[in-house]
């Protein structure tokens, strides 16, 4: 059973992975999922949705308060708290194409 | 939050003037945006603790047949109780975007696979009614962090340093170790065949005096948890979470200035049995920058400072190394200073 759902949803802050760049996210759905939250975030954070060729990014989001990454399904009512703090990490790749 | 009354498109032409369609481009800003507010900080115009207001984005018309055909943009970032700082750029800013856009035409046969072809950019004026995308009850507003500066002469750092490469005045200065390139070299030694890489940490000088910024790249932090392979190095997210608990445990207060990789440069020409001679003057063999690196630049090092080194691996020379970084939003090669040996911090 899920946290108690606030009227206002959540309040967090949310990170790019250098911590360079930090944004005040109000009002997150807590009946939303992790991943319905990231891609929400990818563009309002000016953060590639894509690669060079196209491809999709894949970001996951670190929960620092427990260390961990989150999965997308995860419904956010039930894994963060007010105020907590994400970071937003991809699987990115450097080569030759 | 960047805001623009305009949408832009290209228009394609064949060589021979007829035109062969035109196409919507989702433009990123973003880097333009960066640029134009490192410029203005490193040169003492934009608060170094307070950033900028919004950025806006105005078509520039062509001088010669006007709107709606542009020859560039400007970005425009508001500053507080101030008139705006502002930047212009080229059609050249739209270039990958309009190859993406001749590929489709290729692949629907009105551009043929390889043809040159010209684009102009145009600027259409948004319609309000149908742009407008659906409101999310997401809230999301950036926290501006200052930029983390120690106060330093750029002159006393040059004195003690050598210019390496071409070094431009519009480029931010960065200052290297020779350990910095020893450990990279021994680690693309050891891993020699595939690629690897690592992220590179330091710190951000102000010169108050001038004024300028520059960057002092005080160490490598080899990448864990990569997938490398002759033509590949996949960052995951376990990369970066290693990357900031090595920062976290050196306690010297460092930043991400950006990341390198090595490209087994050796490895692509034996595959494709190319001589040695072919190999010497393969686009390939140094200052190579591939789509794919700009997208790690573009994904996780988008600020004005950030750069990046290549270890260039080739079967005809010893290593050598290439180094890049934003110039007019975009990623270009770009010199260093090397710092002597009795270079205290």
């Amino acid at each position: 059973m899920g946290k108690p759902e606030t009227a206002n949803g959540l309040s967090l802050s949310v990170s790019d992975v250098t911590g360079q760049k930090i944004f005040v996210v109000a009002n997150a759905p807590a009946d939303g999922t992790v991943g319905e939250l990231v891609a929400d975030l990818l563009t309002k954070m000016s953060l590639p949705e894509s690669d060079s060729g196209g491809r999709p990014l894949n970001y996951h989001a670190r929960l620092e308060r427990e260390g961990r990454h989150l999965h997308a399904s995860e419904r956010i009512g039930d894994v963060l708290e007010m105020n907590d703090h994400l970071t937003l990490q991809p699987n990115i790749d450097a080569g030759l194409c | 939050m960047t805001t623009s009354d305009y949408r832009f498109a290209v228009v394609l032409f064949h060589e021979n003037g007829d035109r062969v369609g035109s196409a919507a481009l989702n433009v990123d800003w973003e880097p333009a945006i960066q640029c134009t507010s490192f410029y203005f900080l490193r040169r003492g115009e934009l608060p170094l603790n307070d950033g900028c207001g919004p950025a806006s984005i105005l078509p520039l018309w062509d001088r010669d047949v006007g709107q709606p055909y542009c020859r560039g943009f400007r970005v425009s970032l508001a500053c507080n109780g101030q008139s705006p700082c502002t930047s212009d750029y080229p059609t050249s800013y739209f270039r990958s975007l309009a190859a993406k856009a001749a590929a489709l035409f290729v692949e629907n046969g009105k551009l043929e696979n390889d043809e040159v072809f010209r684009y102009l950019v145009i600027a259409l004026s948004e319609d309000d009614s149908t742009s407008a995308s659906p409101a999310s009850g997401l809230q999301v507003q950036e926290q501006i962090k200052p930029l983390q500066l120690r106060q330093s002469s750029l002159a006393d750092w040059k004195r003690r340093s050598k210019p390496v490469g071409l070094v431009d005045d519009d480029d931010i200065p960065v200052f290297v170790s020779q350990q910095l390139f020893d450990q990279v070299a021994s680690q693309t030694l050891t891993e020699r065949g595939r690629e690897t890489g690592g992220i590179l940490i330091g710190n951000l000088h102000h010169d108050g005096g001038l004024p300028e910024i520059f960057v002092e790249v005080t160490a490598q932090i080899p990448a864990e948890h990569t997938r490398g392979d002759a033509v590949k190095l996949t960052f995951t997210p376990d990369s970066w979470v290693a990357a900031d608990v090595a920062i976290k445990l050196r306690k010297r207060n460092e930043i991400y200035v950006g990341y390198w990789h090595s490209h087994p440069v050796f490895e692509w020409c034996k595959s494709r049995e190319c001589s040695l001679e072919k190999q010497a003057n393969c686009r390939l063999k140094a200052d190579f920058f591939s789509s794919d690196d700009q997208s790690v630049m573009r994904a996780i090092f988008p600020r004005g400072h950030s750069i990046a080194l290549v270890a260039n691996d080739t079967a005809f020379q010893d290593l050598t190394f290439s180094w890049f970084g934003w110039r007019e939003g975009s990623i270009q090669p770009r010199g260093y200073y090397l710092m002597g040996d009795d270079h205290a911090t």
